[in-house]
């Protein structure tokens, strides 16, 4: 899957957002580049944030923004990487509601949406494997570990 | 036999997530669990009452209060991903998993 984001040009770098909102737009430019989402497919995102809180961020560090599967502004199925050097604050209330790592899902299919979050969820799962990703700076460091790790 | 659900806003990313945790956990504890399902928030409003524990995101605990009204164990997780946390709540919810 590491490989893939490179392959598919399904990942950016940024140094910083201004806010989550910006956060949000920018981890779906990859998307919207080719055509896997709609440029609204972000607002969708932060209308589900203004009405449910970020129960997107899964854990302090790593958030998986999504919406509505199939939904009107999908066209594709693909998750895309996003790494920001400074870290992004959902919740001024809390601090641990932080992400530095972006898995902007998009599915109209659900089969195969299935198979990506099965991939996604052995990523998620390693310790290891978020804290070499929060080191990962461009798109040849993010293949280097795609090699390293097998993903 | 204990029946478990995991939900979130759109019933295809965060609660799909703690399913697959859901499954570790049930497997790694060896929980006697008959039955399992992720959905959407809309969804699970309507039928968490059908279900003994509903597991969700933290900040989702509130909109379960009908459901909790009616006996069902809310459980909100900060890390929807850890295992740990899955096992330490359930442990704790005041269900018996393994019999």
């Amino acid at each position: 899957m590491l490989k893939e984001f490179v392959e598919k040009k399904h990942c950016n770098f940024i140094e910083e957002a201004a806010d989550w909102q910006d956060a949000i737009r920018k981890c779906c430019q990859p998307l919207v580049a080719d055509g896997t989402v709609t440029e609204n497919y972000a607002e969708e995102i932060i209308a589900c944030v203004n009405l449910y809180g970020p129960y997107m961020v899964l854990m302090p560090g790593v958030a998986m923004p999504h919406s509505q599967q199939c939904g009107d502004n999908v066209r594709g199925t693909a998750i895309s990487f996003m790494k920001t050097e400074k870290p992004v604050f959902f919740d001024e209330n809390d601090p641990a509601m932080y992400a530095n790592l972006f898995f902007t899902l998009a599915s109209d299919n659900p089969e195969k949406h299935l198979d990506n979050m099965q991939q996604l969820s052995v990523i998620l799962s390693s310790e290891d494997l978020i804290a070499e990703l929060m080191q990962v700076t461009n798109e040849e460091e993010l293949l280097a570990l795609a090699v390293r790790s097998g993903l | 036999m204990v029946s478990i659900l995991a939900c979130c806003a759109n019933g295809s990313g965060t609660s799909l997530m703690m399913a697959m945790t859901l499954e570790k956990v049930i497997k790694t504890q060896g929980y006697k669990v008959d039955r399992t399902n992720h959905c959407s928030i809309s969804e699970g409003k309507q039928i968490a009452g059908n279900y003994d524990i509903v597991l969700c995101p933290l900040n989702f605990v509130s909109m379960f209060s009908a459901a909790a009204d009616n006996g069902a164990k809310v459980i909100g997780l900060r890390n929807v991903m850890s295992q740990n946390e899955m096992t330490e709540k359930l442990e704790n919810c005041g269900i018996d998993l393994r019999s």
